[in-house]
């Protein structure tokens, strides 16, 4: 058992936001394929029909993805949420958007009037949405320090995760921004980028959002670095995410610092499988070091 | 095979119908019949597609015309690049005597299923079904490897009316130890009352919106079971579907929200 934020997961893993994230019955699946919490995708007020496809496309090392923040809507995901609630104990965290840093407000009012999640996770460095809504808020301290503010006043008792990316003025100062306005927990990282890949005999790019933000394990060692750096800047736990697909990147986490573990793009490379064979690894990894618990090697490579 | 986006030229296209035609490309990977393929028309959007014929070193896709992709797919040109992902899912279990029932388009991926039926030697029969007879694509192809049964909603060849008033007979009169079937949805949800009462095993290939085709994005997930239409299925057996509570109903749009 994990303890984060007063709630004792049974698994410190817990699936990302925007991967099989749109219904109770994809989340709960999740759940019995051994995470111990998982995300919703990220939802706004309106309904989103994001990017055209291809949108979501594989490459050697990793996946490239421009959805768009496609999503139904804080109605009906909060509907998902309640479902969910319904038939599993786990612990949600329904990440949420806003395309105003008042929007952020209004989603979080309207979501729990409906609906109490374990967590509010706060996305502000999706790098898809550029184009659209100018630059992330999360590439801005005072932009964040902001929705941070709006987002700890509006849930709440119910705790606040920022979601945050390797961009812009640094993730450690980022970070230190939103524990000073209340953070009660950092996601560490988005996806990177944006990226592109282009196709060679239509020599177009592939996505039709052209570019798109960069996953798997091709980020792996970003993801790690900036938990790391996070992890040294900040007192608040930390949701490590980013190229994490086996036993050895989640202990890489740990030891920067992560206290829960994010899987996305895994589960294309690894199956839904891929929660329970990273839950046997940790164990069997500890025991080989002679620990007890993983308390005992968190944050241990700053050491 | 691969998930990773590559271009082909379209080597032909052959119209069978009215609004239906075949693309054909260089064949390369194998494919199990219900298995499905992604198809990029660059610079418009990304439809995923059942491959319905396999020969000559070509893989063959039966596209009838009924949105702005296909409508985009038919005025496309042989030599033209198209991209193509997959194949993606799983596709049908061949098994001996067999009853292979289609509707409409939905016919195109059982033509590579009875021909690889056909080839292993396993016995099946067929019941296609569609508007008219110009819409019951290659029916003489079906013809000629069993028996075959047609209805057509105006009469126009075989029985006039669904192929699900015949099923049970048929079912009977063939010895038939296993159903396989693509076609509208309300067809499967009428074809699954039938089968679960007669206790013959099933398979369908289920059709959704797909976003990623890899699994991750969320987009083609049933309720209430949360199987994945583009990993476990395309096609899902009676087990898969005894949880499933959207047969049918509304299902996921691009946005994730439910609607018709
Ligand atoms: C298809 C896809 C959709 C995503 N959608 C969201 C989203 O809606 N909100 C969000 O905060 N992160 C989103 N992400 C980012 C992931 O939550 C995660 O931070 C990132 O992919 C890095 O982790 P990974 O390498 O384990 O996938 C998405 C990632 C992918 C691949
Ligand atoms: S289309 Fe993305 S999970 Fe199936």
């Amino acid at each position: 058992m994990t303890r984060f934020l007063g709630l004792k997961p049974d698994s410190l893993l817990v699936l990302a936001s925007g991967i099989l994230g749109l219904t109770a019955s994809s989340l709960k699946r999740v759940i019995d394929f051994g995470a111990g919490a998982v995300t919703t995708k990220s939802f706004n007020l309106e309904v989103r029909k994001g990017h055209k496809a291809p949108s979501i496309i594989p490459f050697k090392n990793g996946v490239l993805n421009a959805v768009g923040l496609s999503n139904p809507g804080v109605q009906e995901m909060a509907l998902e949420i309640e479902k969910f609630k319904k038939r599993c104990d786990a612990p949600l965290f329904a990440s949420v958007f806003g395309r105003t840093i008042e929007e952020y407000g209004e989603v979080i009012q309207q979501l729990i009037d409906r609906v109490q999640p374990d967590l509010i996770e706060i996305n502000v460095s999706c790098p898809n949405v550029r184009s659209e809504f100018g630059t992330p808020f999360g590439d801005s301290l005072d932009d964040t320090a902001r929705v941070t503010e709006i987002a700890k006043k509006y849930a709440g008792k119910i705790p606040v995760s920022v979601k945050l990316g390797p961009h812009g003025p640094g993730i450690g100062r980022l970070a230190r921004v939103c524990e000073d306005n209340g953070a009660d927990a950092i996601t560490a990282i988005n996806t990177v980028g944006p990226g592109m890949l282009i196709d060679i005999n239509v020599m177009k790019p592939v996505l039709s959002n052209k570019t798109g933000g960069v996953s798997g394990p091709a980020i792996l060692p970003i993801a790690v670095k900036s938990v790391y750096e996070v992890f040294e800047h900040v007192s608040i736990p930390i949701i490590g995410t980013g190229g994490v697909t086996g036993t050895e990147d989640a202990i890489q986490m740990i030891l920067a610092g992560a206290t829960l573990i994010g899987i996305g793009t895994a589960v294309y490379y690894e199956g839904i499988e891929v929660f329970a064979k990273i839950n046997r690894g940790i164990t069997e990894y500890l025991q080989k070091h002679g620990r007890t618990s993983i308390e005992e090697i968190r944050g241990k490579a700053h050491e | 095979m691969s998930d990773l986006m590559q271009t082909f030229p379209i080597r032909k296209i052959i119209e069978h119908g009215p609004g239906v035609k075949s693309f054909y490309f260089d064949q390369t990977f194998e494919v199990q019949a219900g298995q499905f393929i992604n198809l990029w028309i660059p610079g418009v959007d990304e439809k995923p597609f059942s491959v319905s014929h396999i020969q000559d070193g070509q893989i063959e896709i039966s596209v009838k015309a009924y949105g702005p992709f296909t409508h985009r797919l038919m005025q496309s040109q042989p030599g033209q690049l198209l991209g193509i992902r997959g194949p993606f899912g799983h596709g049908f279990t061949l098994k001996d005597r067999g009853l292979l029932i289609g509707g409409g388009i939905g016919i195109a991926p059982l033509r590579l299923l009875a021909r690889q039926l056909h080839e292993r030697g396993l016995h099946f029969v067929s019941l296609l079904g569609a508007v008219s007879r110009h819409e019951i694509i290659f029916a003489d192809e079906f013809e000629r490897l069993g028996t075959c049964y047609f209805t057509t909603d105006d009469g126009s060849k075989g029985k006039k009316g669904f192929v699900t008033e015949d099923v049970a007979a048929i079912i009977e009169t063939e010895q038939i130890k296993q159903v396989y079937a693509a076609g509208p949805e309300i067809m499967f949800v009428k074809l699954k009352a039938i089968l679960d009462t007669l206790h013959v095993p099933y398979e369908f290939c289920m059709e959704r919106y797909m976003k990623c085709g890899i699994g991750i994005c969320g987009q083609c997930v049933l309720d209430d079971s949360g199987i994945r239409v583009c990993v476990e299925g395309p096609v899902l057996n009676q087990d898969d579907l005894q949880d499933v509570t959207e047969l049918g109903m509304m299902h996921r749009n691009a946005s994730g929200k439910r609607s018709i």
